[in-house]
């Protein structure tokens, strides 16, 4: 993308803002849990070092959107392209993808029977083959960059919700990737802990993360989102800057649904 | 804590539990009594009766009839491989476990932690101690006392070790463990060349039940994956082999195994007796346990293994690194009580004709000596106590896992 684009062109979801290139693209895109059609004909570009927002009432298809881009749910028509790699059934290609693809998740889902820095440093070393010592370091310092590196020893059931989404992230920063996918990362904590977690993801995203980040949080989007995606029935309805959703709205769904959260 | 405190604590616990008002007062006397008049009644039976029958025969009950004179040594040398292998394994274990705070550690090889070392191994053991206590006063044998003292020797130098070895040696101690039973059995059987229909009373229902656990507990895994297999064809397999190795009665399944595969196989491919009742308990306890390790698998919410699989992890290492370690903590007691009922199953080898534990309590009463006095009673009690001891002790060691792996509190 050789110029900054307007306003007015953002409002196609598939016009990027990132810095140089492309790194997400999904391509008419359309998922089914049995009859019920999750994803509609789903077109999405994302740039590298973008931040993009998805928002929309629950069961629009957000999550399983994000969910598609690292394949734990198979899209049955149309293309997903990660990073160059394509993803179809060759296991190899999904495992790339996945590498290369972080992902916090609501409920957190860290491995109970493993300490802190063993869950962090688990795949790094069981698929990177980083050696022990090297994973550990690196491990440590994710932890540090969440801010809980004393915590590194525990087990993630006595830690509070916030510490565990901290310990999520830096799981999934542990593998180094070049995206982060977040399904709504802050939905299941206390609201006092919420606010920790966004921390970490508004520095991440400092850092130039390319991030797709699934929330309610409209503070957060409008505070780092490029751009936001309203979605609902499983289609993408308007896209644009958090400004925008802010300031008008175009579709009447997005401004009915705005005043719902905000 | 002077003597008079210690009194007044027991007095104040006593009351608080035991005498609170007039319902736990009635309850307490009651079962009080009942019980002192069933501890009095089993011990006028231990003390009381004559045990000459068992005393005669107390190598029969524990090794079959067929071993005897230098062959003996066999079964002793395997006892103390596998206490020495225990010892090691403990002491690499308290090693790792007070990696940072040494002082902890107990070491055999300093006199000020006898007290310790030896108070909790009798805390732990007092059951099979107990046993031993019984036998060896019962039979009064000096070489089984030596035999014992040594074992207990072993177990004690192989913990001195264990304390000793390197940090991160407890895998290769638990794979020595595991190992030493194995190397038992091949020293019996092929250092000392007994053969397997040799094998008889307590020793060989301890190999088939310790082999019928070993072999069976990882076929269950194995088809309780394949249930859950995406594979139609493995998952059919697991499913039907499932269902046919619990829907037919064990006994029958010996006796197949026992009487029939004769007329399939070529003479000289058939295996003995013991090893064809180790098969049947592998095979049939298989099925078993592929259930117990589903319904773990089943407890494991589905966020685990994608959040695994969202880090790229290989599908086999999903299952060895994430779920089972999971889902088999989560069914401990399962596993432990499916484990228990193989070894008493063990004893089915009588109606195949194998000399254990329950067929000889019955052959000592027809011994010209012993004949029509009605000995039967004795025999089987002390048949049953070695059954009950072994399975008890398996209960508490597999108790004292569950609250080191602290099942319950993810």
């Amino acid at each position: 993308m050789s110029t900054e684009p307007i306003a007015e062109e953002l409002r196609d979801a598939t016009v990027t803002r990132g810095a140089g290139g492309v790194i997400i693209e999904l391509a008419q895109v359309d998922k089914f849990f049995g009859d019920f059609q999750a994803l509609k004909d789903v077109n999405m570009k994302v740039g590298k070092q973008e931040v993009v927002v998805v928002i929309g009432p629950s069961g629009s298809g957000k999550s399983t959107l994000i969910r598609c881009i690292n394949r734990l749910e198979e899209h049955d028509a149309g293309r997903i392209v990660v990073d160059g790699v394509e993803l179809s059934n060759d296991i190899k290609a999904i495992r790339e993808v996945r590498r290369e693809t972080g992902m916090v998740f609501q409920q957190f889902n860290l491995f109970p029977h493993l300490t802190v820095l063993d869950n962090v440093t688990l795949a790094p070393r069981q698929v990177r083959k980083t050696p022990r010592a090297e994973a550990e370091r690196l491990g440590r310092q994710m932890l540090e960059q969440v801010k809980i590196p004393e915590q590194a020893d525990k087990y993630p059931a006595q830690l509070s919700g916030g510490q565990q989404q901290r310990v999520a992230i830096a799981r999934a920063l542990a593998m180094q990737p070049k995206v982060m996918l977040f399904d709504e990362p802050t939905s299941a904590l206390d609201p006092e802990m919420i606010n920790e977690v966004l921390e970490s993801m508004k520095e991440l995203a400092r850092t130039g993360m390319t991030m797709i980040v699934v929330t309610h949080e409209m503070g957060f989007a409008r505070e780092v989102a490029d751009r936001v995606v309203f979605m609902e029935e499983g289609q993408i309805v308007e896209v644009g800057t958090a400004e925008h959703f802010f300031t008008n709205p175009s579709e009447e769904r997005t401004k009915l649904f705005l005043s719902q959260i905000l | 804590m002077t003597a008079g405190g210690v009194t007044t604590h027991a007095g104040a616990w006593i009351r608080q539990n035991l005498f609170r008002n007039a319902r736990d007062s009635i309850l307490t006397v009651v079962f009080g009594a009942l019980l002192a008049f069933l501890t009095y009644r089993a011990l006028s039976f231990v003390l009381g009766e004559d045990w000459e029958i068992q005393r005669q025969n107390m190598r029969n009950s524990l090794v079959g009839p067929e071993i005897s004179g230098t062959d003996l040594w066999a079964p002793v040398i395997g006892i103390w491989l596998i206490a020495a292998a225990v010892g090691v394994m403990i002491g690499a274990l308290d090693r790792s476990q007070h990696a940072d705070q040494p002082g902890a550690i107990l070491d055999p090889l300093r006199p000020a932690h006898w007290r310790q070392i030896a108070y909790r191994t009798v805390a732990r053991l007092w059951p099979v101690f107990a046993l031993v206590v019984f036998i060896l006063l019962l039979t009064g044998s000096t070489t089984g006392l030596l035999v014992t003292l040594a074992a207990m020797a072993l177990a004690f130098l192989g913990r001195a070790a264990g304390v000793r070895l390197p940090l991160g040696s407890v895998r290769w101690a638990a794979l020595a463990t595991a190992l030493a039973p194995i190397v038992a059995v091949l020293i019996i059987r092929f250092g000392f060349g007994i053969d397997w229909n040799d094998w008889g009373g307590f020793l060989l229902v301890a190999f088939a039940g310790a082999a019928g656990i070993a072999l069976s507990f990882p076929l269950g895994i194995f088809l309780a994956l394949g249930r859950r297999s995406k594979l139609p064809v493995m998952k059919g397999l697991s499913v039907a082999y499932i269902e046919f190795f619990r829907g037919v009665p064990l006994v029958v399944l010996l006796l197949i195994g026992s009487l029939v595969i004769g007329l399939f196989l070529p003479r000289s491919l058939i295996p003995s007796e013991p090893i064809r009742a180790v098969i049947i308990f592998t095979l049939f306890t298989a099925a078993y346990f592929a259930e117990v390790v589903r319904g773990g698998l089943q407890s494991l919410p589905e966020g685990q293994e994608e959040a695994a699989k969202a880090l790229g992890l290989p599908a086999w290492r999903i299952t060895s690194f994430i779920v089972l370690p999971q889902a088999l903590r989560n069914v401990i007691p399962a596993i432990v009580g499916q484990s228990i009922s193989l070894w008493k199953d063990t004893s089915l080898m009588f109606i195949i004709g194998l000399a254990e534990p329950l067929r000889l309590a019955s052959a000592f009463t027809r011994q010209p000596e012993f004949r029509g006095q009605g000995l039967i009673t004795l025999t089987l009690f002390f048949a049953g106590l070695i059954y009950w001891i072994v399975s008890f002790t398996m209960s508490r060691e597999s108790q004292r896992l569950e609250r080191k792996l602290g099942v319950g509190q993810r």
